[in-house]
């Protein structure tokens, strides 16, 4: 289950509800968030206060192009960029990549999938590093 | 149940029928425009197609982009990321058929290495008597390009739906083998 100080998804522009976003911040990377077509695509992560980030790790499949945006308020709003990564093609496993963020100060993180490997793409863990 | 959200791409040679397809689709086989009105831009129509014997559907977002040669390369910056494509041509002028492989390569610039799933649209199938591309002409390059074959008549409404069916179909037999194949992925 949660970790109660963990993030939350708040948001995500896709939803298949059997891989709800809920599985992105269930630790388990046997469970996934899948796109449902077409790019960009975004899901925002919450956290309880403003949190001071190291860097996050993203279990994916046929990710390309990840962005991740910060802000520091409760609004989800005036968004700020943070960091991005191209992501390498790992066909038929997982892809894992850790984003450092330089323990940057912030209440939410929103990524933004920009391109994919395929149509569809699926984030299946992302681990925060405090 | 899962929406879908496809970018379907509508191209072809100026005059074809492009918009008069999609509008015919849109409207449910209740509008014909008579004027032609030529597209100088590019038309956004959006349609939700439920996918039969199952609760989901996909929503099209149809991209109708003009087709005369100097506006292509406006209309172009508009196209996006393409996940369908409707290649469309005059059943009556074997010119706008010569010129898909044209469309092809176009399109393709835009897709960024992935696949997309398409169909071939002879329209204007009412005016037989002034046919000039065979079916099974185009039938055949379809096949030679991966493309489904399909004739219509927005002007007699007929079989409009069809193209735009099998593409919201297709897409949503990818997402689930996709799906599948997501399940079954082994560790990072």
């Amino acid at each position: 289950m949660f970790d109660s100080v963990g993030p939350h998804v708040v948001m995500a522009a896709s939803s298949d509800e059997n891989h709800p976003p809920e599985n992105i911040t269930d630790g388990n990377t046997k469970t996934f968030w899948i796109s449902t077509g077409m790019f960009p695509q975004e899901f925002v992560l919450r956290f309880a206060e403003p949190t001071q980030i190291s860097g996050v790790t993203v279990d994916s499949y046929n990710v390309k192009h990840l962005k991740i945006d910060k802000n520091t308020t409760q609004q989800a709003s005036q968004f700020e960029p943070v960091a991005e990564k191209e992501f390498e093609c790992t066909e038929g496993q997982l892809q894992s990549n850790y984003i450092s963020l330089n323990g940057s100060s912030a209440t939410q993180l929103r990524f933004i999938i920009a391109s994919g490997y395929d149509h569809f793409v699926s984030v299946h863990r992302v681990s925060v590093k405090y | 149940m899962v929406k879908l959200r496809a970018r379907c791409l509508v191209v072809g040679d100026a005059a074809v029928g492009k918009s008069a397809l999609c509008h015919t689709f849109y409207s449910d086989g209740t509008l014909f425009q008579k004027n032609y009105s030529m597209t100088t831009g590019v038309e956004l129509i959006m349609k939700c197609v439920n996918i039969p014997e199952s609760s989901d559907s996909v929503e099209l977002y149809i991209i109708d982009s003009a087709g005369k040669e100097t506006l292509v390369e406006t209309c172009e910056k508009m196209w996006g990321q393409p996940s369908l494509l409707c290649l469309v041509f005059d059943l009556t002028s074997q010119q706008s058929f010569a010129n898909c492989s044209c469309w092809m390569e176009r399109m393709a610039a835009h897709c960024k290495g992935l696949q997309i799933q398409g169909v071939l649209v002879g329209n204007k199938s009412d005016l037989s008597a002034r046919r000039e591309v065979q079916e099974s002409v185009a039938k055949e390059w379809a096949q030679s390009q991966g493309l489904e074959y399909h004739e219509t008549s927005a002007k007699e409404m007929e079989n409009c739906d069809a193209p735009f069916r099998r593409l919201a179909q297709a897409f949503h037999s990818l997402y689930q083998q996709r799906r599948d194949t997501i399940q079954n992925l082994g560790p990072a």
